[in-house]
């Protein structure tokens, strides 16, 4: 039963780091535009098929495909920004809610017609399995989880150490008193979604790896995504990363123990329970 | 006086559309766009004039479709008094989730109405000794016959539903009209535009927050409803989070907050992702850069920006 409960926890924090670094991109756009970006499981799924046809069709290395692909995913993330969400960046917030849904349709179609419609699965030459007491942790597990806090670690370093990570936090405290302090706010906005969106696409590669990338896969990640969010605190990174280890743990016990056909009706129960006791989320300071 | 000309013009125009449009599949996707015209008019009410986006219309338009369909098939009920039902059946729904959703506000609320979008999509899934799962319901019963004594109305008859889902569209629009016009429908409005202000103003929000997201549901029930025994069969696919979403995108392509809106907004988009078609994924591409060029160049939606227009050309004229 301990071993079971160990493997469970194991499982979950595989899973829940990658939820985190889609939550990290998601949370920080939000905190900083309030743009509920629903594009982001796209971004994410177009990085996990670059990286597959990166090394398939080209015969690039592993890393180099990643390093690419995250390259690639910070470019297209800079063009979002530009042409689809500056225009409304004074307009209502539903405004970019329904330009992040149209962003989805058309990012999610052009994968379809780049990579075609079947599933892929990322290659990788780790298939070994430790066997720790019993708990069964195969080697592409471990690393998805060291290059997940890896990531993790960086941005939270990008941000709280750097110039321009200064200027972020910034602009989300208030962006008015930002523009006064002479921020360019247009260039941290561009340098927010490259970010984000190459956390995203290193998601995507991570969970192609894992598990396939699909058509389908890249709404369920979004949502995923949005919950964590929820959990945590929309546009807190501590709660990103907290929220993320939680839903990946809650969702890996309710396949194990409860079933596994309504796991995900189990994780968003527990949201919708922490948003009626907690709505600010678990991490949201009270005050601002 | 030229609204309400202009109101039956329309209706009259509805009627007579079956008599000289003689392609059967110009009447089904009529019929789907006004199904989905009162499923958009429902998400109008929270949205437009609520000012609360919900991503939860297509669950509560599943929820109507599953519960007329077990009503009429499995406990015997006259197919009539379980599309009647049906949106009660999803107002009791709408507020066991409404209740504690509509604690908290703005980007959360959406959030919240989207997992339980996805909540009840997968026990629509995995419900199977009820729902019967993915494969989905066969063989639901239409409406009951009418006998008018010269003749027989059946209701297997496209065109036959073609006037059921009209006549139901008109009740949603009539009901829709009143609740918006009454001191509800104000109150809603103020609820929109500044809720603490209303608050302090001696308003329990909370009361009329929960009407408009039960109100909103029972019309995508109802909606719902009307879809099953047309199809004939359901299955959890088209209620999933993207029903809930061209929801929304009727009422903001259409107009948010007119009454007019998403009736364009519902017809859009039945029928655009049809009209574009070039291939199936480059319409949708299309249909996606149309979305966002609307929202960037027509915010208020298509509706508000044509009588714009014709209200600055009829101006131009009187003045010389």
């Amino acid at each position: 039963m301990l071993i079971d409960f160990i493997q469970q926890i194991f499982n979950g924090l595989v899973v829940g780091s990658i939820y985190t670094l889609i939550a990290l991109g998601l949370t920080t756009i939000f905190g900083i535009f309030g743009i509920a970006h629903f594009a982001h499981g796209s971004v994410a799924m177009f990085g996990g098929y670059l990286t597959y046809f990166l090394i398939s069709a080209l015969g690039i290395g592993l890393l180099p495909s990643f390093i690419l692909a995250m390259a690639a995913g910070a470019l297209l993330g800079i063009v979002l920004e530009r042409v689809a969400y500056y225009p409304v960046r004074n307009a209502p917030p539903i405004n970019s809610f329904i330009i992040a849904l149209g962003l989805t349709l058309i990012i999610e179609k052009l994968n379809l017609l780049a990579f075609g419609v079947d599933q892929v699965i990322i290659p990788t030459p780790l298939v070994n399995v430790i066997n720790v007491g019993g708990v069964t942790m195969p080697e592409l597990r471990i690393y998805v989880l060291a290059i997940a806090a890896i990531l993790v670690i960086g941005m939270t370093l990008l941000i709280q150490r750097t110039w321009i990570g200064m200027a972020v936090r910034a602009v989300a405290q208030n962006r008015a008193a930002a523009v006064l302090m002479g921020i360019n706010v247009n260039s941290v906005s561009m340098f927010v979604f490259a970010l984000s969106s190459a956390l995203g696409v290193a998601a995507g590669v991570l969970v192609g790896a894992l598990f396939a990338v699909a058509p389908g896969v890249s709404s369920g990640l979004v949502i995923k995504g949005f919950a964590v969010l929820i959990l945590g605190g929309l546009g807190s990174i501590p709660g990103a990363i907290v929220g993320g280890m939680l839903l990946g743990v809650s969702e890996a016990f309710a396949a194990a123990f409860v079933s596994s056909a309504y796991k995900d009706v189990i994780s968003f129960l527990l949201m919708i329970l922490v948003l009626l006791v907690r709505p600010e989320g678990l991490m949201r300071r009270s005050s601002r | 006086m030229w609204t309400r000309f202009a109101i039956v013009a329309v209706i009259a125009a509805a009627i007579v559309f079956p008599l000289f449009v003689t392609v059967n599949y110009f009447i089904h996707l009529a019929i789907l766009a006004m199904i989905f015209m009162i499923v958009a008019q429902g998400a109008n009410v929270i949205q437009g004039y609520t000012g609360y986006v919900s991503i939860a219309q297509g669950a509560f338009m599943g929820i109507g479709a599953y519960a007329s369909a077990l009503l009429s098939m499995r406990a015997g009920f006259p197919v009539w008094l379980s599309m009647l039902a049906a949106p009660i059946f999803t107002a009791v729904a709408a507020a066991i989730a409404g209740y504690p959703a509509l604690r908290i506000k703005g980007h959360y609320f959406a959030i919240m109405t989207l997992a339980m979008n996805m909540v009840v999509f997968t026990v629509l899934v995995n419900w199977v000794s009820l729902t019967q799962g993915e494969p989905g319901l066969p063989s639901i019963p239409s409406p009951e016959a009418i006998n008018l004594g010269f003749t027989e109305i059946a209701f297997e008859k496209r065109r036959a539903y073609y006037y059921l889902a009209l006549a139901a569209l008109v009740l949603v629009m009539w009901i829709v009209a009143a609740v918006v016009r009454s001191r509800v429908g104000r109150v809603l409005l103020a609820i929109r535009q500044n809720e603490p202000f209303a608050e302090a103003a001696g308003i329990a929000c909370w009361k009329y927050k929960l009407f408009a997201f039960i109100f909103s549901a029972s019309l995508a029930g109802f909606g719902g409803a009307i879809y099953a025994h047309y199809m004939g069969f359901i299955n959890p696919t088209p209620f999933s989070a993207d029903a809930s979403l061209n929801a929304i995108l009727a009422v903001i392509l259409g107009g948010s907050g007119t009454l007019t809106g998403p009736l364009v907004g519902g017809a859009l988009t039945v029928i655009l992702p049809e009209a574009l078609r070039v291939a199936e994924i480059y319409r949708l591409i299309a249909y996606g850069l149309l979305l966002i060029l609307v929202v960037i160049f027509l915010p208020r939606g298509l509706v508000p920006a044509v009588v714009d227009g014709v209200r600055s050309i009829s101006r131009r004229r009187k003045t010389p």
